[in-house]
């Protein structure tokens, strides 16, 4: 037997393996499915057919673009879009997502009309309950918010909720808020119109195509690889909901855009034995943390657990998102919350508990704009659950973003280059995620950090400072100090020190600042972003000099202030540019604007430049010295002159040795630690507005008081110059004024924040951008723009130093408004003390 | 808390440990109070090495963990952490096809795996055949390496099926390899997530099979073997085609080498066949199958379906004796082991225990990278008239009723730790729970106040927090339970947290599968038929 299992061996060595039949089985699916030819090239190519994807399309077509294919791995509108709950609720907290909120209710309402097509758009309205004091703050600052942009709405006592009604228990309640015009839709009938509309206005679209992959080559989208074959594109579009992380990492030149799913459930039930009128408003019970609209006569009620269940981690496995569980226990506190708001509900008939995956980001806002890695690869996910409510508004900010360079409103609160890559790891996600869906109803306090996915970033001293109290903030996953808690006092747990009032670290930053002034404080600066620009010829200047809108072409050693500016004159980045030799420079920009500031260069340097750019952010660590005896600290620890335009940089290795020197020699000048609230204190009441946060790529130089900063004969040209020699000619719309709060009682009264709507005898100017505490004049100081809006037409017009001059001014914190004196330049008595030039500079540069 | 519990384990390991200088039995001894490695003096330490070094060696690193990384030890396991150990092997299969218009008498299977190896030795598989009717469930319990245990677990069920095909069907597959069409689909695998790949048979191996097949059709027999021979016959020639292929001349350097490991590592096995109410297990080995049987007055009985091969069962000694001569009667089991050396007295490859010393010797002369493949050759004392073990596995027969309902397989990592009594008690807890909790929703209260109130019922119960698996619910008793049967969370947390290189000496790898049975449908043949 042996040799005959031998001799058939050797004779069968060459017979066919046993795979065959294998491959045979997976060619008839092959054959069944529908041979449809994808065009081979297109303009524009939107990966995902929900209301994001064909949103875009609809707009983009209504621009004018018409060579778009739009591609769906399933069916038009799927995926999160077919489960959503349908509300559409403008009550946001951002004024850019009440906007996007507010175009999306007007665009759905005429939908129908447009196309045809019914989409069950009902206007409801929708009410906000308020179950404590803190929740009708929060209620009453963004009722004051969606006032100024005209969207109605009021706070209400609970008698008229009970009136608006019937159902609700209202006795626990303290108040509420009311938005008249919030409606109730159904997403997918919505997803399909605007499908239906983009599609004769020529978008092709093609269902149950999967996008592979994204060609790029040299950094540029070039096409785009489907199951169905290639289609050459210019531009792409990742709206793919959930599976938007998956595809961008799909790419030789991995995108990342940091999102995750979590699962999310809500009830359907049979109809109320008086079926609810389908005009019935829409609850939110925040306190409850679950929403209650009208569904079919019954009720439809789902919320954001404390607990929520992450799904997905692994990838994209799941190409539909059907056959979910249902998970009863896990639905039970938002079961008993809703019993508790609606008791008669008791004997209502169950129909279904969906199970509906929702998509997450890191900071609950959803994510637009274009890769910094690959140019034409744009992105529109991420929807933290209000996909429905965004979907209009953020599909026509990505289509003026794709089709004029830059959307007609300032998102860098939602531009994906807002994360750094560290911020796309699939377990940070997964951590961040799980703080993120119950923070979608927690009441949001100013100054609140995020507890999960901390300590990404640090500077070298972190474990000394952590040590000596530190308590730490992060900026674009970059740990940094906020304060130091000295070691007798103990501050409050992180659950009841959410305020809006007077917060608990009062004393301590006062004690921080106070050292600032009187003595010396070292603030540790490390996060902010620093990058070297060299070139081998002289080219480095040149090209510097056409991106940046001062005057670079100062001494070795000289530090220069400067905007970054786009062509509309805007700032796309507020840095410092120190010049280290004939042909380097150091170019010191905000934490944030690592991304954007590095992929902003790379774009808009000339293509055939020599010019070398370095990140050396985590080569640095960065002490700044504050305060009169600084300069006396410095020359102690140097042999070398302390001259003002003296650049202060160090290499990290000695970053620990260095600042216990600077500590051990500060002794006797008193200096100590202090964090970023003290700094922000400083440079608010030095009116110094920060990039990102007071003024950003809508906002000119002439228009925050820096015409200093610009040297417009500088004797080339530069980006953004036409702009403003124009608007230096016309005059500006908006100017960004301080405002000093007069009848404000610091311990007793809310505190500012910012977002809070500025009015001008009586008529609403504008918004705060931010606000502190100066314990020098010993009040609170708001930075904000003033605008000119005419009495007649609403139009803009310009604003001159005597427009904000000759006005009296309110500041409204949740409806109480405070007067405020305006300023354009800083209170001269703070400048008093003699002081060196370079310490106010260099916290002018950093806090963001 | 759980700091105590770490004690325990280090100074009973200190303590066993100091008494190792004694010599090797004690050692042994040791391992076999709490769990028995199966091969000892094997495979991994040359033998001229092996006493004092071997235990010293493990003394060293014993030591080294109890004196300088004591503190180091994370025992702070959270009960979620330990579900997530516990239930990462873990899988639930539901049985949904029909047998001719019939539910299958299987309703569905639960398993589960918790590796103590590094990397783990047990294997699993669940295959339905499809050219005969009839679901396979198997547990593989490899040792001195997973070689053997992972091709036993891709390879068996291929020879149980081709042996239960009629002899249309396999002059079918005859003539479709000799025209080179594709082949009839023969087996429809039921993976479990993170089990490794199955290689749906290389072409040798393919080859191998059909000599087999060649040799049933030379049989002319109409209707196939018997399920019981179909059994018998499997396991002996997937263990002797494992012996012949390497002494086969082969040409591929992969397949030559993974032939030896094979070979020269073992795998007990124990397999069940389920077509209807007709349910065989065929075991050779230590693991065992055993059935949770509900009698009509309601009370619960376990129902043995295998025997242990080892030097604990009277019939296996005797059937030692009568193989070998008297002469070495005191020698063929020393130390509760099969020659010294073997725990379980039948088991696939293992061929030094198989082979003629000149055989082996010839085979490895061949210029084999042994140390490379972790192959030592080794002949234990006293090998005289070899081949000492078999595959030959012992099979039985049961007619499924309808108060059987469910079996358990398991290796001997959860035997050793439980009782069958234990098994089917937790198993049954297991059925009581999963049903309160399935009725409960399953037939869900109509209105929402009902529903909440069931649902703060079972919050308040702790419900939620039990096993969905049986499987996991024996792996979790079977290692936190103590001396006394009571479930401890502190030791669970312990047993989890051992670093890898002592997991082995408190417990083995275990492999779970529990398989419920329809007891309407099976209820349904008795009446048809």
């Amino acid at each position: 037997m042996f040799y005959r299992l031998l001799s058939i061996v050797g004779r069968q060595r060459a017979s066919p393996g046993w795979q065959n039949w294998f491959s045979a089985r997976n060619s008839t699916s092959a054959a069944e499915a529908r041979s449809m030819a994808l065009p081979t090239q297109a303009q524009v190519v939107i990966c995902g057919g929900g209301i994001m994807g064909t949103s875009v399309a609809y707009h983009l077509s209504k621009m004018g673009w018409k060579d778009i294919v739009l591609l769906e791995q399933g069916r038009l509108a799927a995926g999160s879009t077919r489960f959503c709950a349908g509300i559409l609720s403008t009550a946001r907290h951002l004024t850019i997502e009440q906007k996007m909120a507010d175009y999306s209710n007007k665009l759905y309402h005429q939908l129908e009309q447009e196309t045809g097509i019914q989409t069950g758009y009902t206007r409801t309205g929708s009410i906000f309950l308020a179950q404590t004091q803190d929740r009708l703050i929060s209620l009453k600052r963004i009722n004051a918010g969606l006032n100024v942009i005209g969207i109605p709405s009021e706070i209400i006592s609970p008698k008229k909720v009970a009136e608006l009604h019937h159902l609700l228990n209202v006795h626990d309640l303290v108040g509420a808020m009311h938005v008249p015009e919030d409606a109730v839709v159904s997403s997918a009938d919505v997803a399909l119109a605007l499908a239906s509309a983009a599609s004769q206005n020529g978008v092709q679209i093609y269902d149950r195509t999967s996008v592979l992959h994204v060609m790029v080559k040299k950094g540029q989208v070039t096409g785009v690889e489907t199951d169905k074959g290639q289609i050459e594109c210019q531009y792409f579009v990742n709206c793919a909901g959930q599976w938007a992380y998956e595809l961008g990492l799909s790419n030789e030149e991995p995108v990342s855009i940091p999102l995750h799913a979590c699962e999310h459930f809500y009830l359907l039930t049979r109809p109320l034995e008086t079926p609810l009128q389908s005009s019935t408003p829409t609850i939110v019970d925040a306190d409850g943390r679950i929403y209650i609209r009208n569904w079919q006569g019954g009720i439809l009620s789902g919320g954001f657990e404390k607990n929520p269940k992450p799904i997905f981690t692994e990838g994209k496995n799941q190409l539909e998102i059907q056959n979910l569980q249902e998970d009863w226990d896990h639905f039970e506190p938002l079961l008993s919350s809703l019993l508790r708001r609606m008791p008669e509900l008791e004997t209502l008939e169950i129909m279904k508990l969906v199970n509906c995956p929702e998509t997450f980001t890191p900071d609950m806002r959803c994510i637009m704009g274009e890769s910094p890695a690959v140019q034409g690869y744009f992105v529109l996910a991420g929807m933290n659950s209000a996909g429905l409510s965004f979907g209009g508004g953020a599909g026509k900010y990505l289509a003026e973003w794709m089709v004029h360079g830059y959307p007609s409103e300032n998102v860098w609160e939602l531009d994906l280059k807002r994360f750094g890559a560290l911020q796309s790891s699939r377990t940070f996600l997964r951590h961040r995620v799980m703080e993120v869906m119950p923070l979608m109803y927690d009441l949001k306090v100013p100054r609140w950090d995020f507890q999960t996915g901390r300590q990404l970033r640090t500077s070298p001293l972190y474990d000394r400072l952590d040590a000596q109290g530190a308590r730490w903030m992060e900026k674009h996953g970059f740990e940094r100090p906020k304060y130091f808690v000295p070691p007798d006092k103990d501050l409050l747990a992180l659950e009841q020190s959410k305020t809006f009032y007077k917060p608990d670290w009062f004393d301590i930053v006062e004690s921080e600042v106070k050292c600032c002034k009187e003595a010396v404080c070292v603030i540790d600066m490390s996060s902010f972003t620093k990058f070297e620009l060299t070139s081998t010829g002289d080219q480095a200047l040149e090209v510097l000099q056409y991106l940046f809108s001062n005057d670079l072409d100062v001494p070795v050693g000289h530090i220069v202030h400067t905007g970054m500016l786009n062509e509309g004159g805007g700032y796309e980045n507020d840095c410092s540019i120190a010049r280290l030799n004939k042909r380097s420079f150091f170019m010191i920009s905000p934490t944030d604007q690592q991304v954007h500031c590095w992929a902003w260069l790379k774009k808009h340097r000339p293509r055939d430049s020599s010019l070398l750019l370095e990140d050396v952010t985590w080569k640095y660590t960065a002490l700044n010295l504050i305060g009169p005896r600084a300069v006396d600290v410095l020359s102690e620890l140097s042999y070398a002159p302390m001259t003002p335009d003296h650049f202060p940089s160090l290499f990290c290795k000695y970053a620990l040795h260095v600042y216990n020197e600077v500590m051990s020699v500060g002794q006797k000048y008193g200096i100590r630690n202090a964090g970023y609230y003290a700094l922000r204190s400083l440079r608010i009441e030095k009116f110094f507005a920060f990039w990102g946060q007071d003024i950003n790529n809508l906002t000119t130089p002439l228009e925050c008081g820096r015409e200093s900063r610009v040297k417009l004969e500088k004797g080339m040209d530069f980006i953004g110059r036409d702009a403003l020699l124009q608007q230096k000619q016309n005059g500006v719309y908006k100017r960004l004024t301080m405002f000093i709060l007069d009848d404000h009682d610091t311990d007793l009264d809310l505190w500012p924040w910012w977002g809070e709507p500025i009015y001008r005898n009586g008529q609403y100017v504008g918004k705060t951008t931010s606000s502190a505490y100066s314990y020098s004049l010993e009040r609170h100081v708001c930075l904000g723009f003033v605008h000119n809006f005419s009495e007649d037409t609403g139009e803009e017009q310009v604003v001159t130093a005597d427009f904000i001059n000759r006005g009296e001014y309110e500041i409204d914190i949740a409806g109480y408004r405070f007067q405020a004196k305006a300023k354009l330049y800083p209170v001269a008595s703070l400048f008093t003390q003699k002081r060196r030039k370079d310490d106010m500079e260099l916290s002018d540069l950093h806090g963001k | 808390m759980s700091s105590t519990v770490s004690y325990w384990i280090l100074n009973s390991a200190r303590n066993s440990i100091a008494t190792l200088q004694g010599g090797r039995r004690l050692y042994s001894r040791y391992i076999s109070n709490r769990n028995k490695l199966k091969w000892r003096l094997f495979s991994r330490v040359p033998p001229t090495l092996n006493s004092s070094p071997c235990g010293g060696f493990r003394l060293c690193k014993a030591y080294r963990h109890t004196s300088t990384e004591e503190d180091d030890f994370h025992l702070q396991l959270s009960p979620e952490q330990i579900n997530e150990v516990l239930r990462a092997g873990e899988s639930t299969h539901k049985i949904l096809d029909l047998e001719s218009r019939v539910p299958n008498s299987v309703l569905r299977f639960e398993s589960n795996q918790l590796a103590a190896n590094s990397p783990v030795e047990d294997r699993r598989g669940v295959a339905s055949c499809l050219q005969t009717n009839g679901l396979m469930f198997g547990i593989f319990d490899g040792h001195g390496g997973h070689a053997c245990a992972q091709a036993v677990s891709e390879r068996l069920f291929y020879y149980v099926a081709v042996s239960l095909m009629s002899h249309q069907t396999l002059e079918h597959m005859e003539g479709a390899m000799e025209s080179m069409k594709p082949l009839l689909p023969i087996l429809h695998w039921l993976k479990h997530p993170g089990d490794s790949i199955y290689k749906d048979v290389t072409s040798v191996h393919l080859d191998h099979l059909r000599v087999y097949w060649q040799e049933l059709l030379d049989l002319h027999m109409e209707m196939g073997l018997s399920i019981e021979e179909a059994l018998m016959y499997s396991f002996q020639r997937l263990d002797s085609d494992i012996s012949l292929e390497i002494q086969a001349p082969l040409e591929d350097e992969v397949t030559k080498n993974l032939s030896l490991q094979v070979a020269f590592s073992g795998a007990t096995a124990c397999m069940a066949h389920v077509d209807g109410i007709h349910l065989h297990v065929a075991n050779a080995g230590d693991c065992r199958a055993i059935l949770g049987v509900q009698e009509d007055n309601g009370m619960w009985s376990c129902l043995p379906l295998t025997r242990d091969h080892n030097a604990w069962n009277q019939a296996e000694l005797s059937r030692l004796k009568r193989e070998h001569p008297e002469s070495e009667d005191r020698t063929i089991i020393m130390e509760d082991r099969l020659l010294g050396v073997l725990i379980p007295c039948r088991a696939f490859g293992d061929v030094q225990l198989k082979w003629s010393k000149e055989l082996q010797r010839s085979i490895l002369e061949r210029g084999f990278n042994t140390e490379a493949l972790n192959i030592y050759q080794f002949t234990p004392p006293h090998y005289y008239t070899p081949p000492y073990l078999t595959a030959e596995p012992e099979v039985t027969y049961h007619r499924l009723r309808p108060q059987d309902k469910f079996l358990v397989l398991a290796s001997d990592g959860l035997w050793d730790m439980l009782s069958n009594e234990d098994v089917v008690r937790l198993v049954v807890g297991h059925l009581a729970e999963a049903d309160w909790h399935k009725t409960d929703l399953a037939q869900r209260p109509a209105n929402l106040g009902l529903m909440q109130s069931l649902l703060l019922q079972r919050k308040a119960s702790g419900l939620r927090e039990a096993d969905q698996n049986a499987a996991t619910r024996l792996i979790r008793h079977a290692i936190g339970n103590n001396e006394y049967g009571e479930m401890e969370a502190e030791r669970l947390a312990a047993m989890l947290t051992l670093p890898e290189d002592l997991a082995r000496m408190y417990r083995d790898d275990i492999t779970v599968t529990v398989v419920y049975f329809n007891s309407e449908s099976i209820g349904a043949y008795y009446k048809g038929g």
